[in-house]
């Protein structure tokens, strides 16, 4: 006779983040229990109702994880023990990537304005204008009747005038007129405005034709991990090549040969696209696959389910379980 | 074909869950409310479909 005996206490609890989630419903298309129940998506992502993309049913959920290990937003999470499975290694894991290097990086800013979930913040720090323009300006005190032109016209802020309180016993308008050197960018507006000649203004960066030597722009850029959603905004947008980006899922996304598309009416693939991929033009709704990362919300928001998409391969490894494999197969073409 | 708005599954918009969902997606005034229930402008109506699948009570479909 044998046996075999095992006791012990495991607590597992499965979060959903909202904020984090963007209502594609892979959970849902993947979950053994059908115990995830997606809300409604357009309603939702157009604020017309408040309530969480997608409801748990906690008598129907089986705590077994794998709708936090395909989620490619990291909208679920599965803890055991108090640990995320993601950081366990018998766990799935998502290959999926976005990187900027800082190296290569000249902080143009163009990747932190194009990015869909303003994941992408950048800091930097200008060259000051005595970098850029030199020049020498004087002011004849003994012409300048203080009318005050030069200083409203000055586009650089650069020049005061030093008024003082008018009275019989010192009956002049003003002490001074002065021009900053620190702010002067030597276009010579004042020079020219000037009614009585009294100011001259030489730009010697432009007489000597000085040689530009573009300063450097120093700086800081940070990508979130926790936003960022691998779009391939970044990457696209990006003029020297320092953004990269891997995306969760590989394959084709198109609409149906025989689908009249109400764009402009209906735009509820638009609305729901978390990545800003999609556009209506001339009335139809015209989706970039560059920045597509075929989530799928779209093809579930479309009334007249006009869109097809056909995923290849999702970038998820150190998948063990054959009973998981399988499943996240229905994800993909067969 | 056109949308048909069925009264009995609509129940009218005071108990609607989206109160009034259908009218506030559709953007091309093909839906108004009249005495508390949603009522169909033929003439505006785009064919798009969001009422027909938005709708909390499948109230709404094409005959």
């Amino acid at each position: 006779m044998s046996s075999v005996e095992r006791e012990g206490k495991e607590i597992r609890s499965l979060t959903h983040k909202n904020e984090k989630c963007v209502g594609c419903g892979i959970c849902s298309d993947v979950c053994p229990t059908t115990a995830i129940k997606m809300g409604p998506l357009l309603p939702i992502a157009r604020g017309l109702v408040k309530m969480d993309y997608l409801t748990i049913n906690k008598n129907d959920c089986c705590l077994c994880g794998l709708c936090a290990s395909s989620c490619p937003f990291d909208a679920l999470e599965l803890d055991i023990n108090g640990i995320n499975t993601k950081k366990m290694d018998n766990y799935p894991l998502w290959t999926h990537d976005a990187s900027i290097d800082s190296e290569t990086c000249i902080y143009c800013g163009r990747c932190s304005t194009a990015c869909p979930t303003d994941a992408i913040f950048l800091q930097r720090s200008l060259p000051d204008v005595k970098e850029l323009v030199r020049g020498e300006t004087e002011v004849d005190q003994d012409k300048c009747i203080q009318c005050g032109v030069c200083e409203e016209m000055c586009p650089a802020e650069a020049i005061t005038m030093d008024r003082n309180d008018i009275n019989s016993s010192n009956p002049s308008i003003a002490s001074s007129v002065d021009i900053d050197e620190s702010k002067c960018i030597y276009c010579g507006i004042c020079r020219r405005a000037c009614p009585v000649d009294a100011i001259k203004i030489v730009c010697t960066t432009c007489m000597e034709r000085d040689e530009i030597v573009n300063p450097e722009i120093k700086g800081d850029i940070i990508l979130d991990e926790d936003t960022c959603i691998k779009c391939g905004w970044c990457q696209e947008v990006c003029p020297v090549d320092a953004a990269e980006v891997t995306k969760p899922f590989e394959g084709e996304i198109f609409l149906r040969d025989d689908f009249t598309c109400k764009g402009d009416s209906c735009h509820a693939c638009a609305d729901v696209c978390p990545c800003n991929a999609i556009s209506i033009v001339e009335g139809k709704s015209v989706i970039n696959p560059i920045f597509c990362i075929l989530c799928g919300a779209c093809t579930k928001a479309c009334p007249q389910q006009g869109i097809i998409l056909k995923r290849k391969n999702m970038n998820l490894e150190n998948v063990k379980s054959k009973a998981w494999t399988n499943r996240l197969a229905d994800l993909l073409e067969d | 074909m056109v949308v048909i708005i069925d009264k009995e599954k609509c129940g009218g918009i005071a108990d609607c869950p989206g109160e009034g969902l259908c009218i506030k997606l559709c953007e091309q005034g093909a839906i108004k409310e009249v005495d508390s229930e949603p009522v169909l402008v033929p003439e505006n109506c785009d064919d798009c479909d969001l009422c027909i699948q938005n709708c909390p009570n499948q109230a709404i479909s094409k005959g």
